[in-house]
């Protein structure tokens, strides 16, 4: 049976989780001999840029027209379409503006320069095209990344958790930022799946990973803000990775 | 009153770890309606296949490695022995890995769970089957189990109804029963839509004008979609059944079978193990039953 | 039962003997919190901590336990657990000993659990008595004494311990320390009964659990539930760190070329959204309410149906570790009708 193609794309955005595949050091090897890449930009100069894919991974939002024409061609050409990380899952650091006039925008920050630019609203890939599997993360956890392969190759999707950071938190027993030093912490809205690395550091979660499935985003607010913090402020920390919280300022 | 809840012990060829799936080969695929298969299996371990027995309405855990593990009701009956048949629903991650596998394939299996039909108590009493659309899959068990021991029962009645004939469980099989005198066998579509059913076309309850209940000598098991418990258990309470002859099969999403994970609970009662067959007394005084 | 006098200042020679039983766990500290650890000295023990962040089942049933591994052709083979090492659990308070007695009924019954029963083999316990603070409600659960589930448990009378001697091994660690361990005298006794009651009177908090299962059936469908669904994040942190929350989930994970994997099960809680759906997506338990409601139902009534006593023991980590602070206490007493409290 011929190997599954595979194709690695990165619309804009900082490339970090196409990184992550490659340093996926103990594996790569083995991930080669299973499924054939046929397109990975970032990691060969010699790429099929046309041929039918199995499974296309893609990095980054949709920035651009030329993002957009791109996720589409993709689309075409691939049976599964895979978002790889936050902005392409949910939008991203970039769609922290999206809300606001664009032609604005462009004109605040190039000037005069700034009409000609192909620059549109940040969006995330289901936002454009029909999306098979959402890995989210910022970057992606390099397990996820290996369990989907895995899974995806016996033809089942990943399991991955739904629940909030709180749980995994609270599984390996470290501190509670939240309750304990009165931090803002997003743990119990953001979706597992980090095993709580920045809580673990020290570190209150940023709500990185986007919104856990059933997170009740205005009894959290409600939290922060007896503990003294504006609505407008927890409104923004959220926002900043995924503005699909759904949060009413 | 009738005492459902582990009317047995725990089987003699059971293994320490309860856990342990026994490897299983599928010996036929019966692709009887579109997602509806029935899968036939045999344990690979030739004593354990001719040991293993079961209660009717009992159910398997059933292992497709590395999609994991899901409850499956048993729809043969144990008075034929050997083989084990599951009439599967194509629904999750495990059944559509199961379905995905070709004849032959090796899948885990472990059971028999849950409390099943208590028919020792039944016994000498009538039988009143109903079944609405899926709810056929686990009664199928019980209703061979009375035909192959047919003098412990005295009338012995199916009622099974579903939208329409390509929708039917079991169609062919069924439809053999009709007529036989040892038996009624009453079969309903919503609507038919080929007009080639020549059975009844009517709802499920309709099916109550054909037939002769007595309710102090009758249990009724019933298993079907909510619709159906509504009307059919409506139906039989005017007929006067008493809420302790009325028996049903619940579906709940079981992780270990086996009343550890607590992912079957419904109230307080775990449908692997005090369940899946539960009294209609039980169910309404059980929170979120139906 | 046996039971013996230590002298304080011989609690350390006490510990190092008991290395050659086991590796020594107690509690140590962590940011202010304390954590059931692998000791690496004895120092690190601290005997006087209020509670740990997670309670000792995580030694029973880890939060994610590998059952078996599966290889094509050979099937299911399960995790060897003999080669499981032996710990010394010290400091067990009596409410998390309680826990472990009710997961015990739980772990075994028509099926044993050979994953929690091997453990539970592998692993002594030492309890040690303690002072309430202010989210402990142990006494109103009946679990702030116990009587069995420990192989010694030590109760503080100041400048010395009244041990005593649950089970044949913590005999043989008495006896394996020579003469350290010496004849009660009839002053500890008297220190015993005055600290004890002492201890009674100490609590802050009160739970009245009598007849509590009637009325969660009276007050099923009472607004409070949806009052504190409101609140609930459905984070899971009170299920983690419940001494007695058991569910667990199970899956397989496939190994990348997918002909091998294992099949784990991971712990998980009743307030998830997921957690009473079925295949095909359909949820009994799909709002925040119902699971809420159905969390205290299990513990405070269900349990009393299948096991004769609430599976709560009042350790009051769920009150310390919920972000929103959702109290038990409070719900219970606003269940009861009770004026002024506010959950």
């Amino acid at each position: 049976m011929a190997k599954p193609t595979l194709g690695v794309f990165g619309l804009t955005g900082c490339a970090g989780d196409q990184l992550v595949i490659l340093n996926c050091e103990d594996e790569l090897l083995e991930l080669t001999e299973l499924v054939d890449i046929k397109d990975f930009l970032m990691a060969s100069s010699g790429n099929d840029t046309s041929c039918q894919l199995d499974v296309a991974l893609v990095d980054g939002a949709v920035l651009s027209q030329r993002d957009e024409d791109m996720l589409k061609r993709i689309r075409e050409r691939s049976r599964l379409l895979v978002a790889l990380g936050t902005c392409a899952v949910w939008g991203g650091v970039a769609s922290l503006d999206r809300n606001q006039d664009r032609t604005r925008l462009l004109e605040d920050v190039y000037g005069e320069m700034g009409k000609k630019y192909d620059s549109l609203p940040a969006r995330a890939l289901h936002e454009v095209v029909n999306v098979d599997l959402s890995i989210t993360g910022c970057p992606i956890e390099k397990d996820q990344l290996i369990s989907a392969v895995a899974s995806l190759l016996q033809g089942d999707p990943p399991l991955y958790p739904k629940y909030p950071v709180c749980t995994e938190c609270r599984m390996r027993e470290y501190n509670c930022l939240l309750i304990e030093r009165g931090e803002i912490c997003c743990g119990p809205l953001t979706v597992a799946g980090c095993q709580a690395r920045c809580p673990g550091l020290n570190v209150p979660c940023v709500g990185c990973r986007g919104p856990a499935d059933d997170a009740n985003v205005e009894s959290a607010m409600n939290m922060f803000g007896e503990k003294g913090i504006p609505r407008e402020e927890i409104a923004a920390k959220l926002r900043t990775f995924a503005p699909a919280w759904g949060v009413n300022v | 009153m009738l005492q459902l809840s582990e009317t047995q012990a725990a089987p003699v060829f059971m293994t320490a770890n309860p856990y342990q799936p026994h490897m299983a080969r599928i010996v036929r695929i019966y692709r009887m309606v579109e997602d509806n298969y029935v899968f036939t299996l045999r344990f690979l371990d030739d004593q354990l296949a001719s040991a293993f027995s079961y209660r009717p309405g009992q159910f398997m855990m059933l292992s497709v490695p590395g999609a994991g593990e899901a409850p499956i009701s048993i729809s043969s009956s144990p008075s034929r022995p050997g083989i084990l048949e599951l009439c599967v629903r194509r629904v999750g991650r495990v059944t559509n890995a199961l379905y995905r596998l070709p004849n032959n394939s090796v899948v885990g299996l472990r059971g028999p769970y849950g409390n099943g039909f208590p028919v020792e108590t039944m016994t000498g009493n009538d039988l009143l089957i109903v079944a609405g659309g899926l709810g056929m899959a686990p009664l199928r068990s019980l209703m061979w189990y009375a035909l192959d021991n047919r003098d412990d029962f005295r009338n012995v009645t199916l009622m099974y109804g579903v939208k329409s004939p390509a929708q039917m469980l079991f169609r062919e099989e069924l439809a053999s029963l009709v007529g036989r005198d040892d038996m009624q066998c009453l079969l309903t579509v919503d609507s038919d839509p080929t007009g080639t059913w020549k059975h009844h076309i009517a709802l499920l309850p309709k099916l109550f004008d054909y037939a002769t209940i007595t309710p102090a000598t009758t249990y009724a098991a019933v298993c079907g979609p909510p619709v159906v418990y509504k009307f059919v258990l409506q139906r039989l309470l005017e007929l006067g059944f008493s809420k302790d002859r009325i028996l049903m099969s619940l579906e709940r999403r079981m992780k270990c079978g086996v009343g550890k994970c607590n992912h079957c609970s419904v109230g307080y009662k775990l449908t692997c193990l005090h369940g899946p067959i539960f009294t209609y007394w039980d169910a309404i005084n059980l929170p979120e039953m139906i | 039962m046996k039971v013996l006098r230590l002298p304080k200042e011989r609690l350390d020679l006490f510990a190092s003997v008991l290395q050659q039983f086991g590796e020594v766990h107690a509690p140590v500290e962590q940011n202010g919190k304390y954590a059931f650890r692998a000791l690496s000295r004895w120092s690190d023990a601290r005997l006087d901590y209020p509670r740990t962040i997670l309670p000792p089942k995580k030694y029973f049933v880890p939060p994610k336990d590998t059952l078996f591994q599966y290889k094509e052709g050979l099937g299911y083979v399960p995790a060897d657990l003999a080669a499981d090492r032996r710990i010394i659990l010290f400091g067990l308070h009596s409410c998390d000993i309680y826990g472990l007695n009710i997961l015990d009924q739980v772990f075994s019954g028509k099926y044993d659990d050979p994953y929690y029963q091997a453990r539970r083999k592998n692993v002594a316990i030492i309890g040690v008595d303690c002072i309430p603070d202010e989210h402990c409600f142990c006494h109103s659960m009946r679990a702030d004494f116990v009587d069995k589930g420990f192989d010694l448990f030590f109760q503080d009378l100041g400048d010395r311990y009244l041990v005593m001697v649950g089970t044949a091994l913590g005999d043989d660690m008495v006896l394996a320390t020579g003469s350290l361990f010496e004849p009660v005298t009839p002053e500890d006794l008297a220190e015993y009964k005055q600290r004890s009651s002492a201890k009674r009177k100490a609590f802050k908090l009160h739970v009245e659990i009598r007849d509590l299962p009637e009325i969660f059936e009276l007050e099923y469908d009472s607004s409070l539930w949806k009052q504190v669904g409101d609140r609930c994040l459905s984070c899971g942190a009170c299920s983690m760190v419940c001494p007695t929350c058991y569910c667990f989930d199970v899956a397989d994970d496939v190994d990348l070329g997918a002909r091998s994997g294992s099949r784990s099960r991971t712990w998980d809680s009743c307030l998830f959204s997921t957690h009473a759906m079925v295949a095909g997506g359909e949820n009994f338990r799909e709002g925040r309410a119902s699971r809420v409601k159905f969390r205290y139902y299990h513990k405070q009534r269900g349990f009393v149906a299948e096991y004769g006593r609430p599976s709560c023991v009042g350790c009051g980590r769920c009150i310390s570790a919920c972000p929103v602070n959702i109290d038990i206490s409070q719900v219970i007493s606003q269940l009861r009708g009770i004026e002024n409290a506010t959950a």
